[in-house]
């Protein structure tokens, strides 16, 4: 059964993803609301190319918006600019260098490679587009139609129809049973009422008679302080100041699924520091921006920007009607991200030992972030859980440069048994390093 | 007796319970001892706390902190860049800056750093088809590929202006990687776009030992600093002794 439900949930979902796919494929790239001519579509498939790496239709992005382009400027003059626009500024065109100052002075590339006919064809592109309608740019985009059938309360809500179901399950049966006993009166049957007593019941008599009260107290005093202690203990030891599974609302929805795992970005592109120091730091916002600068989402969400986005936006304070080459506002507020991994003040913990020393991936200890949408606490980060790592985990102390110098020392002293290096050895010869071995089960290691 | 059996069911349902409510999850925490541990009152990197009374220094009230004006952090090798963010310092850096003598170990971390700051967008092997970039097609740059030949002749200075600036759509990459770093990225970069079409790479031409000085830098003041910095494992080194024994 689950598995059928399983592969129902998938078949939905999957058709779901399809569609969606299809919509957001339909969308990306800026569709024209009419059908282009053979021409625009020539322009379009070399407008891909060539342009929107700086450009959008409908949107300012490095360069300006290009939307009734060819209303403002003449053919001849779009022509020239678009072949060699620093020919053109060189020659003291006044609009050429107007367009470049209001651009933020960054200069548009050169594109000799074109032939006029292929330049012709992006401007008769230029004339063929139009917005696409917003009916279709709102179809079913929104991010609450991507959580497909079944949503986090499914198991509340079925839990609650069993037990409505339950009750009128119950209800009904004492129904039946009342009535039933009201026409076994008007039958006028009798029903036996004295019934002998069970086995069961005459044992628990003969046990009640036999018994101490004092004593079935006593124990069942000591039965209660048991599961209270037990209760006690483990609440003790895996739950008190155990954080794991927190999840919390961050100020930006940021999925780690979408960066690092649909994007298989490097976590190491935005926690730059991981390598380098004690922190994996959180990355500033002119990291967020070295993409979100161009990819705003306006496809998703009826031509505005991502609301998420423009929190990227607000932090740094940056107009995206108005870019202004590489500089940022002049006011940029730092974004509250909530902090998640948290150990106490008296444990130390370094990253970069861990990350650049040893060669641990992150994955190790913070589990599968790549598949994450709101990260959370995957170790319980307790001490023991340390402790086991340092105990089992093997070193591979014989290619990593980081213990180059430990590895000659052991080669060195393989057959001197009173070495200190000895107990490297497994019985076979072969190196077995571990943490624990190096001292890392040392209080003052992590104490101090 | 029976009443005993309801308070011992009753005492369990009720502690079980808790424990589930007590639990971390979500926006919640979970139950926590000594939570002066864990908030500290000291500054704490990567904490923010809407605390003002406690941080009243920084703006904001949050522990990350600008760097002093006018201080260097050890092995920051550009911080007097004299090229500004203008399309002349771009035209400036590519005359005058020079690619500065590379180890083999900063070659290898030069490859290593490419696969992860800029692989994205550039693809692994300079093809700008990465992960990122063939999916958004913002993020692609305007030329083919590496092996193109604005690439072959693009100056160094040119590229490292870049990398420290940003053009166009990409950013700037001066927050994430070094100086040395980004010299180490541009010799792997400049390797790729000589690459032939069977894939194979011209060697990389290293020097023994980094001399103290790169490209720009006329600094005496790090005359103390020993000369050879294998790679930029500098600051994991450190630890070694301390850990070895």
């Amino acid at each position: 059964m689950v598995r059928n439900r399983n592969n129902y949930y998938m078949q939905v979902k999957s058709l779901l993803v399809a569609f969606l796919l299809f919509l957001s494929l339909n969308l990306f790239a800026q569709p024209s609301g009419k059908p282009l001519s053979l021409e625009g579509a020539k322009g379009e498939s070399l407008f891909k190319l060539n342009c929107v790496s700086c450009h959008a239709m409908n949107a300012k992005l490095v360069g300006p918006a290009l939307q009734n382009v060819h209303q403002r400027r003449s053919e001849e003059w779009l022509l020239k600019w678009i072949k060699n626009n620093e020919k053109l500024r060189a020659s003291g065109d006044k609009d050429a260098i107007a367009v470049y100052n209001e651009n933020g002075k960054s200069a548009m590339n050169v594109f000799e490679n074109l032939s006029d006919d292929q330049i012709k064809s992006i401007i008769t592109y230029f004339k063929d587009w139009t917005p696409a309608a917003k009916v279709v740019a709102a179809g079913g985009t929104s991010p609450e139609a991507d959580q497909g059938f079944f949503s986090d309360n499914t198991l509340y809500i079925l839990l609650f129809l069993i037990i409505i179901l339950a009750v009128v399950l119950l209800i009904l049966r004492r129904t039946k049973n009342q009535l039933q006993s009201t026409l076994n009166e008007v039958d006028g049957i009798v029903e036996n009422e004295v019934a002998e007593p069970t086995a069961s019941q005459s044992k628990m008599a003969a046990f009640k008679k036999k018994s101490n009260p004092t004593i079935v107290k006593l124990l069942v005093g000591t039965l209660v302080a048991l599961c209270l202690a037990v209760y006690g203990y483990n609440f003790g030891a895996t739950e008190i100041a155990v954080q794991q599974g927190y999840a919390p609302e961050q100020p930006i929805k940021f999925s780690h699924k979408i960066h690092a795992g649909d994007y298989k970005m490097d976590c190491r592109y935005c926690h730059t520091t991981v390598e380098k120091s004690k922190q994996a730091s959180v990355p500033s916002v002119n990291t967020c921006m070295n993409c979100h600068k161009g990819v705003q989402l306006r496809e998703r969400y009826d031509g505005e920007i991502s609301p998420e986005i423009k929190k990227i936006y607000a932090a740094m304070d940056y107009d995206p009607d108005k870019p202004n080459g590489q500089q940022f506002g002049p006011n940029p507020k730092p974004i509250k991200w909530i902090r998640v991994h948290n150990l106490p003040d008296h444990a130390f913990f370094n990253h970069s030992m861990h990350v650049k020393g040893v060669g641990l991936t992150c994955q190790t200890c913070h589990g599968p972030v790549q598949a994450m949408p709101v990260i959370q606490q995957y170790a319980t980060l307790q001490m023991g859980w340390c402790i086991n790592c340092h105990r089992e985990r093997n070193i591979d102390v014989e290619n990593n440069p980081y213990y180059e110098k430990l590895h000659e020392k052991i080669k060195a002293d393989k057959n001197n048994k009173n070495s200190n290096y000895s107990k490297y050895y497994t019985k076979d010869g072969k190196i077995n390093v571990t943490a624990a071995q190096n001292g890392a089960l040392e209080c003052s290691k992590c104490h101090y | 007796m029976k009443q005993n059996i309801f308070i011992i069911i009753g005492v369990a349902l009720v502690t079980s319970l808790s424990s589930c409510w007590m639990k971390s999850g979500g926006n919640d925490t979970g139950y926590e001892y000594a939570p002066d541990m864990y908030y500290s009152k000291g500054y704490e990197p990567m904490s923010q706390f809407s605390d003002s009374s406690k941080y009243r220094y920084n703006p904001y009230f949050m522990t990350m902190r600008e760097p002093v004006k006018g201080s260097v952090a050890i092995g920051q090798l550009d911080y007097q860049y004299p090229f500004d963010n203008t399309p002349e310092g771009y035209e400036a850096a590519g005359a005058s800056l020079q690619m500065p003598g590379l180890t083999l170990n900063e070659h290898i971390e030069g490859e290593r750093l490419y696969g992860i700051y800029c692989s994205v967008c550039h693809g692994e092997k300079g093809g700008n088809d990465g992960s990122v970039s063939s999916k958004q097609a913002t993020l692609k740059p305007s030329w083919a590929n590496y092996q193109d030949k604005y690439v072959k002749e693009l100056p160094v200075g040119k590229i490292y202006h870049t990398i420290t600036y940003g053009k166009n759509n990409m950013g700037s990459y001066a927050s994430a990687v070094t100086p040395k770093d980004r010299w180490a990225i541009i010799a792997y970069v400049k390797r790729l776009s000589m690459m032939d079409s069977l894939g194979n790479m011209p060697k990389a031409v290293y020097i023994e030992s980094a001399p103290v000085a790169a490209a720009l830098v006329a600094d005496t003041t790090k005359k103390a600093e020993p000369a050879t910095h294998a790679n930029s494992s500098s600051s994991t080194s450190n630890h070694s002794n301390h850990n070895k024994h």
